[in-house]
């Protein structure tokens, strides 16, 4: 009897075991905790797609963000890559370079459903590698209650940098709280802060012909502007990255800063704008730098058709725009639903309006050393070690060898 | 025949060898078997120790990165001497001094304080276990709000005792950082030193203070006389331990500054992991951190040089 158990339990196994080999998995990274709404309505689009795809299996890690990204791409340089991961698009210049994606073949329409400047943040060498899955524009916060406190009158916010800075000046001056706050760490978002005021100012790091151009006069310009704000911004700027100023906004120490549009929830009673981030001296009016990450696809999973089909099935017009709004992202593409998230909630509008005038993080292959280059230079000035000419001479020096990678 | 003189025929050959030149030892047999027990944590050693090691001295001499990699010689070494790297070792020298310096002297006093006789020993000797038990991420976030200007205690408490106009962010210059990071490693490192030392200070016999003290030798005499040369072996011992932690330590720094601002709390372990992990240039990371290789066990050949000489002079 106990025999006849054992081949039963065997045999059973046995034909579980086949059934799972028959089925090929999908290995996704993705970087948070998986626990928002808009990983619910990841899940269930995979769900859905598993169920129109009968012989794969859909497996989603989640990886915290510090971590994700380095993660996927070691696995991926040790020759054991997860089909599809989430990456912010700044390293797909080097992921392309080193042959471990895999580009995406986008029809017609497929391409145009996207703004061209939301494109161009993961398409390059006349090619797309990966296809945007969350997207952010930044947008000046102003503290109403302490504008009026200084005595200004600026009833839509600033509008300029002559705004800027006299808004700066005067709530530093008048009130308890510092003019601006401005984020200036070893981090990302200090590169990405000057990106802001960079675009706004007409100003590039690399331009249409790929020559880096760093020491162009609109971007010495945008160098003095922040060497000119420096008196007024927070305390010790060079401890500060973005997330850590949204306390010092929400306790009314900061008058201004730049945030995305997750940064309306984290106010508190603060009495606040949203202005677009005011147009430079020599821009052509406001501007933002266009942040996307990405789903990419790598080679060597032996899944890459598949992964390919469910990465579009994922970021297709209706599911993204859902994801979108559980996430609390500006949305990827303008569509009907966007027009209503604006008609609903209108603080959304400077966010999404914006989109067409934004630019792209610069794209080397080096993007880490980029930013330190970057970020040294804005340090300087902020500092006072170096002048707007000095820093942007010494960056461009740098930037001229690491885009030459 | 005692049993001393069968287990040992070769020790007594010496002397019976001119009375009994005709005596021919026995041929040595060599047991295997303690060997055999060996191989499992020999093979272990070569594939957990040796093998990355000379993985990383191979991916040393080539310019291996997510492209793949080739051979380039030395020239790794030489690039990384012609950027700032000399600078980083400079400096990661002196944070190792100033942390490991710092911790034995508050070791020192610290385990003399836990080891005298004072009411409410025990709860004091918990009470200085924290900063080693806490996960050493949540005791460093804890110091970097505290190092906040805006809403840290330490800048508050210098306002509030007019030591300082406004707020004051300690990890926004250089040189307040690079002391910051150095404060916060002496936190966590220093229970585990005083706790070294008081197990050393509690195996010196009383018997040496009981005769000092009717010689009528003071405190400060007999902790000189007594204390410290009989607890400076361990000294040196948690010296070393200590010096090749802090040589290598990560996460402190890590966590409240990324090596900022502007590199001047990037330590050669730092450096080390920009290069290799965030810019995925592993054979210039290995370069490195064969240079850090070569730093500790230059130190470690050091100590255990004194170490041998102080022995040697005991004796």
């Amino acid at each position: 009897m106990k025999l006849t158990h054992l081949m039963i339990a065997s045999t059973a196994l046995a034909g579980s075991a086949t059934l799972a080999a028959a089925q090929e998995t999908i290995d996704i990274i993705n970087c948070g905790a998986g626990d928002d709404a808009a990983a619910e309505v990841q899940q269930a689009d995979i769900e859905e797609w598993m169920a129109a795809n009968e012989g794969y299996e859909v497996t989603v890690e989640y990886v915290p963000w510090g971590q994700c990204q380095e993660r996927a791409i070691t696995l991926a340089a040790a020759g054991d890559p997860a089909a599809i991961s989430y990456m912010g698009s700044r390293v797909l210049k080097q992921l392309a370079g080193s042959g471990l994606i895999r580009p995406f073949d986008l029809t017609e329409e497929e391409a145009n459903s996207y703004e061209s400047s939301v494109l161009s943040t993961v398409q390059f060498d006349g090619q797309v590698w990966g296809l945007p899955r969350a997207f952010s524009t930044k947008a000046l916060y102003w503290n109403k209650g302490l504008f009026e406190e200084a005595g200004l009158d600026m009833p839509d916010g600033p509008q300029s940098w002559d705004d800027v800075m006299t808004a700066a000046q005067a709530i530093t001056e008048n009130t308890d709280a510092a003019g601006i706050g401005i984020p200036a760490a070893e981090f990302d978002n200090t590169m990405h802060e000057f990106l802001n005021w960079l675009y706004a100012n007409g100003g590039e790091v690399i331009d249409a012909d790929g020559n880096v151009v760093f020491d162009s006069p609109n971007n010495i310009e945008t160098l003095q502007f922040m060497a000119d704000l420096a008196p007024y911004m927070e305390e010790g700027p060079l401890a500060y990255d973005r997330a850590e100023l949204e306390p010092l906004f929400r306790e009314g120490q900061i008058a201004m800063y730049t945030n995305g549009g997750w940064g309306r929830a984290v106010t508190g009673d603060v009495d606040y704008g949203i202005a677009p981030i005011p147009g430079g001296p020599s821009g052509d009016g406001p501007s933002t730098l266009l942040i996307t990450d990405s789903l990419v696809v790598f080679e060597g999973s032996g899944v890459e058709e598949a992964a390919m089909d469910l990465v579009k099935f994922l970021t297709d017009t209706e599911r993204q725009a859902e994801f979108d709004e559980g996430g609390g992202w500006t949305p990827i593409r303008a569509t009907a639903r966007s027009d209503e998230l604006m008609a609903n909630d209108p603080s959304w509008t400077v966010f999404i309006e914006a989109v067409p005038t934004g630019g792209p993080e610069p794209s080397v292959v080096d993007y880490v050393a980029m930013q330190d280059v970057m970020n040294a230079a804005i340090q300087d000035v902020i500092t006072g070690d170096a002048t707007p000419e000095e820093a942007a001479a010494e960056a461009q020096a740098e930037l001229e060898e690491l885009a030459a990678e | 025949m005692s049993p001393v003189e069968t287990s040992h025929p070769a020790s007594a050959a010496p002397a019976t060898a001119a009375a009994a030149p005709a005596v021919v030892a026995a041929p040595r047999r060599i047991d295997w078997f303690p060997y055999l027990l060996l191989i499992p944590a020999a093979l272990l050693t070569l594939v957990i120790v040796a093998w990355p090691l000379i993985e990383t001295f191979r991916l040393s001499f080539t310019d291996a990165s997510l492209r793949g990699e080739s051979y380039v010689g030395a020239e790794n070494y030489v690039e990384i001497f012609e950027d700032d790297f000399a600078e980083i070792m400079i400096r990661t020298f002196i944070w190792m001094f100033l942390g490991v310096t710092l911790k034995i002297v508050m070791g020192v006093i610290g385990a003399v304080l836990l080891n005298a006789a004072l009411p409410g020993r025990a709860i004091f000797r918990i009470l200085v276990m924290p900063p080693w038990i806490v996960p050493i991420a949540i005791g460093v976030f804890m110091w970097s709000w505290m190092y906040n200007g805006q809403f840290g205690m330490i800048s508050g408490l210098a306002q509030r005792f007019g030591l300082i106009d406004g707020p004051f962010e300690f990890l926004a210059y250089g040189t307040s950082a690079f002391l910051a990071t150095v404060v916060t490693d002496v936190w966590v490192g220093t229970p585990l030193v005083a706790l070294y030392l008081l197990a050393a200070m509690q195996s010196i016999p009383t018997e040496l203070y009981e005769a000092a003290w009717t010689d009528g030798a003071g405190r400060f005499y007999r902790f000189r006389r007594i204390t410290l040369p009989l607890i400076a072996p361990s000294i040196f011992t948690v010296a070393l331990l200590s010096a090749i932690w802090t040589f290598n330590s990560f996460d402190i720094i890590w966590i409240l500054t990324e090596g900022g601002p502007r590199g001047s709390t990037t330590t050669m372990i730092i450096d080390t992991y920009k290069t290799a992990i965030s810019r995925f240039r592993f054979g210039e990371g290995a370069a490195r951190a064969v240079m850090i290789l070569v730093c500790l066990t230059a130190f470690a050949g050091a100590y255990l040089a004194l170490m041998a000489r102080s022995q040697r002079d005991a004796r």
